[in-house]
């Protein structure tokens, strides 16, 4: 079983990849979009005997993670009239790289830690700090919103990796809020690229500087 | 019968006046009166051997009950207080009248009353909360009523230096206060010499208190201050309120336990500010300015004689006597310098009031136009001079006699007083030069504008309240002994051992030798009037050696009869000299000016100033508006947090 997870999180791993070195915006959505699902279905795998409410949160999970977010992405994209990241701030080429190191950093921090002997062999908490530092590279090195928006969903599974080390503690209520607020936060933030592509004619966030003060 | 009826009394005439200050001005001045001799009654009880009152509050207020306590140090400074505050007042109905400052005279007198009150809490409180709230209440007050006149640019200026010195002595204060309350667990103030732990904390009530104080180099903040506040307000600012900076130093020098270093760090910030603040005095063309500086140089000696009181209480009972001496003449000086200080800018301000300057060159010849205001304003100089007899010297008589009893005994002390009296000495002379400078400049010779040609005498409530500062003056250079009782007060609150209600035989030789002095010159003026009178002297043009077209601008000026001493002073004063030399048979332009700078601020506070905004503007540029930036900088802080905790746990 517990290969199996560390199947899923090594198919993560490899997605984040895939979502650092593509300048095409639906193959990042679609990275996202699988990456999410595959999240999705751990905690099933990670209950050793079958829950209702655990297979019901994954379940809804997978649905939100792998098909409304995206579908919600997809038709923000084609309002906004844009499929490429043009000029991103960090190169595709450094951006894996750096997401390379940083996977590599991640292991090793994991090492580092004093982790609880059941968790020692899993990739759980290394993948986890490679997400979230693919989410930061995605936020920090891409200037289209909806770039952007993907690295905060990889981002965001980076933390729900970690969480699933304490599955058994944390109420699935608590996730259940958490995906509730990432699908807001994802529709209001397609409607605002809409706005800000109509009001600007450009999805670039590095020009909205005016309101800093 | 107890002083708690005379003070509350006091405080309720102090709101009454802010409730009239608007709407019925003309029972401003009584309330204000009546206040400031219920204050006087109460201080005086206490200091005439009455019983040391104490009240504690069964309410709370800010979270703490209210502990007030007047004992005879409070009383000491209260009586000062009541004073300046009674005789400001009824200077400020003639001199800052709402017919002449329709826009300002409302506040003047609303903001007059806050800082009376809040004077008064703080010197009865002994709470450090409570003693915070009157402090910062008592700086807002004095803040509004420098920026009076704030239509002009350097009162504006002026004002915001205030505001941000003052400001920064706040926040050590704080860091005083709160240092007591964390390791006494309370906010409750009283003597506590017994613990130890206290005294690091003295620091941060020496550079809190001694930039209120106006100790140098922390006086950046005064002569500006002091110069552009309206006349009545410099006098209750110079005369009293930089005493309550001194009040706090002797109060927590008194209760609280002191690191070794204390007293010889405040008399040797007293002698620098005593010399300094002499020669900085030397150099100002302004008027008020002039006297704003002598007010440092006055702290300065006032400060000799405290630091020299606590080095005493540290070297043992052996030397009671010579620290009772010092410390008594530094108390003394508060109430004298209080007095004449006072005197001397309300009689500058009599001069404005008439001139409509305070620029010594544009002033002269005053003397035959203002009578009144030109003897009392000389009767301060010469109080302010510590000559004889009047109370200036009572005061530093007594801390030269504390310094050299000290000289004569063994030890470290011995040998740090010499130099001292020394200075202090050099202070004397050169404080003699400033005024001889200022009342030559001013009141003799000739006028040397149209506007000093046209001066007027001021009315009776402006003469009124300068006379009753002037006999104050007198009666304690004539009579030094009768007060010697309240000073003995005041520094048994101190240090309960010195008590010693007897006054020192030097002291009551010195009234006598005063009065017979004062009888001889008061016999040998009246027989100079009369022959002056009797032979009628022909009038007559000085002997210009024969130059046929003489001016009033041929006199000495502020500048040219200081030019020697300050050159001595060059070193530190750093005056601005710009010189234009006839070169040419017949010139045509020619000029010479020179300007005092205030050094500290300017070539030391200013540029560390700009280097602090430099880099205040260069983080600024951190702000920028791009979101990807900013998550980079949580990244960076969130890696270094970790990299913390990380190195943490493996150590």
């Amino acid at each position: 079983m517990n290969s199996n997870v560390n199947l899923l999180v090594g198919l993560a791993i490899g997605l984040n990849l895939l979502a650092l070195g593509s300048s095409r915006l639906p193959s990042v959505i679609g990275a996202v979009a699988v990456q999410g699902m595959a999240i999705g279905l751990m905690p099933l795998l990670l209950e050793s005997d079958f829950n209702w409410i655990v297979a019901l949160v994954a379940v809804g999970t997978m649905a939100v993670k792998g098909f409304v977010i995206p579908v919600l992405l997809r038709r923000a994209m084609r309002t906004a009239n844009i499929e490429r990241e043009v000029d991103p701030s960090i190169g595709f080429v450094p951006s894996l790289l750096l997401g390379a190191g940083g996977t590599i950093a991640a292991v090793a921090l994991a090492r580092a830690l004093p982790l609880l002997p059941e968790h020692a062999g899993s990739l759980l908490v290394p993948g986890s700090f490679a997400s979230v530092l693919t989410g930061f590279v995605l936020l920090i090195g891409r200037s289209k919103a909806i770039a952007q928006v993907c690295g905060y969903l990889i981002l965001e599974n980076g933390i729900y990796l970690f969480g699933l080390l304490l599955i058994r503690t944390t109420p699935l209520l608590v996730e259940a809020g958490i995906l509730l607020d990432l699908t807001v936060g994802v529709f209001v933030i397609g409607i605002i690229v809409d706005r800000i592509q109509r009001a600007f004619d450009s999805l670039d966030t590095s020009k909205l500087t005016v309101l800093r003060e | 019968m107890s002083p708690g009826p005379l003070l509350f009394g006091a405080a309720l005439g102090q709101l009454a006046g802010m409730i009239v200050s608007r709407r019925a001005p003309r029972f401003w001045l009584p309330a204000t009166l009546a206040s400031a001799v219920a204050a006087l009654g109460a201080a005086l009880f206490v200091l005439g051997g009455g019983a040391e009152w104490q009240w504690r509050s069964d309410f709370a207020i800010a979270g703490d009950s209210l502990h007030l306590r007047l004992d005879g140090l409070s009383a000491f400074f209260l009586v000062l207080v009541a004073v300046v505050v009674g005789a400001g007042a009824v200077y400020s109905r003639e001199y800052w009248t709402d017919a002449a400052h329709p826009r300002s005279a409302t506040a003047g007198r609303f903001w007059w009353s806050v800082l009376a009150l809040s004077l008064g809490v703080v010197l009865v409180s002994s709470n450090g909360l409570h003693f915070l709230i009157g402090w910062e209440l008592f700086t807002l007050a004095a803040f509004f009523l420098i920026t009076l006149d704030r239509q002009r640019g350097e009162v504006r200026a002026a004002g915001w230096l205030y505001l941000g010195a003052s400001h920064v002595g706040t926040l050590a204060l704080f860091a005083f206060f709160t240092g007591i309350a964390a390791r006494t667990g309370g906010w409750d103030l009283g003597p506590m010499r017994g613990h130890a732990e206290l005294a690091p904390l003295f620091w941060l009530a020496l550079f809190g208190f001694g930039l209120k104080s106006g100790m140098f180099p922390l006086h950046i903040w005064l002569p500006s201050a002091h110069a552009n506040a309206p006349s009545h307000v410099s006098a209750i600012l110079s005369g009293v309120t930089i005493k309550i900076g001194i009040y706090g130093l002797v109060r927590f020098t008194g209760w609280l336990p002191v690191p070794a270093a204390a007293g010889w760090t405040i008399a040797a910030a007293g002698v620098v500010s005593a010399v300094l603040g002499v020669a900085f005095a030397l150099g100002q063309h302004n008027l008020k300015r002039l006297l704003a500086y002598h007010s440092v140089e006055n702290i300065g000696i006032i400060l000799i004689g405290v630091g020299f009181g606590v080095v005493a209480v540290a070297h043992g009972s052996d030397a009671a006597s010579w620290g009772r001496l010092a410390l008594a003449g530094a108390l003394l000086h508060v109430w004298n310098h209080g007095l004449f200080k006072s005197l001397l800018f309300l009689g500058a301000g009599s001069v404005l009031h008439a001139t409509g300057t305070r620029e010594m060159s544009r002033l002269g010849g005053l003397w035959r136009a203002m009578p009144w205001t030109a003897t009392l304003f000389a009767l301060g100089a010469v109080a302010i001079s510590g000559l004889p007899p009047l109370n200036g010297f009572v005061s530093e008589w007594l801390v030269y006699l504390g310094l050299f009893d000290a000289a004569l005994t063994r030890g470290a002390a011995a040998w740090a007083v010499v130099p001292a009296a020394i200075l202090l000495g050099v202070t004397g002379a050169l404080a003699l030069a400033c005024f001889a400078k200022v009342c030559g400049v001013v009141f003799l010779g000739a006028p040397r504008s149209e506007a000093a040609a046209r001066a007027h005498e001021s009315g009776p409530a402006m003469r009124g309240s300068m006379l009753v500062l002037a006999a104050a003056c007198v009666a304690i250079g004539l009579a030094p002994v009768m007060f010697w009782p309240a000073v003995a007060r005041a520094i048994g609150a101190w240090e309960p051992a010195w008590v010693d209600a007897t006054p020192p035989d030097s002291l009551a030789v010195l009234g006598w030798a005063h009065l017979v002095l004062a009888a001889l010159a008061l016999a040998g003026a009246l027989v100079l009037w009369r022959r002056a009178h009797r032979v009628t002297a022909p009038r007559a043009l000085t002997w210009d050696c024969g130059y046929a077209a003489p001016t009033a601008r041929m006199q000495y000026t502020a500048g040219s009869f200081a030019g020697i001493v300050t050159e001595w002073f060059d070193w530190i004063l750093r005056p601005v000299r710009h010189a234009e030399r006839p070169e040419v048979p017949f010139p045509e332009h020619a000029g010479w000016t020179s300007h005092t700078p205030e050094t500290v601020l300017e070539h030391i506070v200013h540029p560390v100033g700009g280097v602090v905004m430099q880099i205040s503007a260069a983080t600024r540029r951190l702000q920028h508006g791009r979101l990807a930036a900013y998550l980079f900088y949580l990244l960076v802080g969130v890696a270094a947090l970790g990299t913390i905790v990380v190195i943490d746990v493996s150590q």
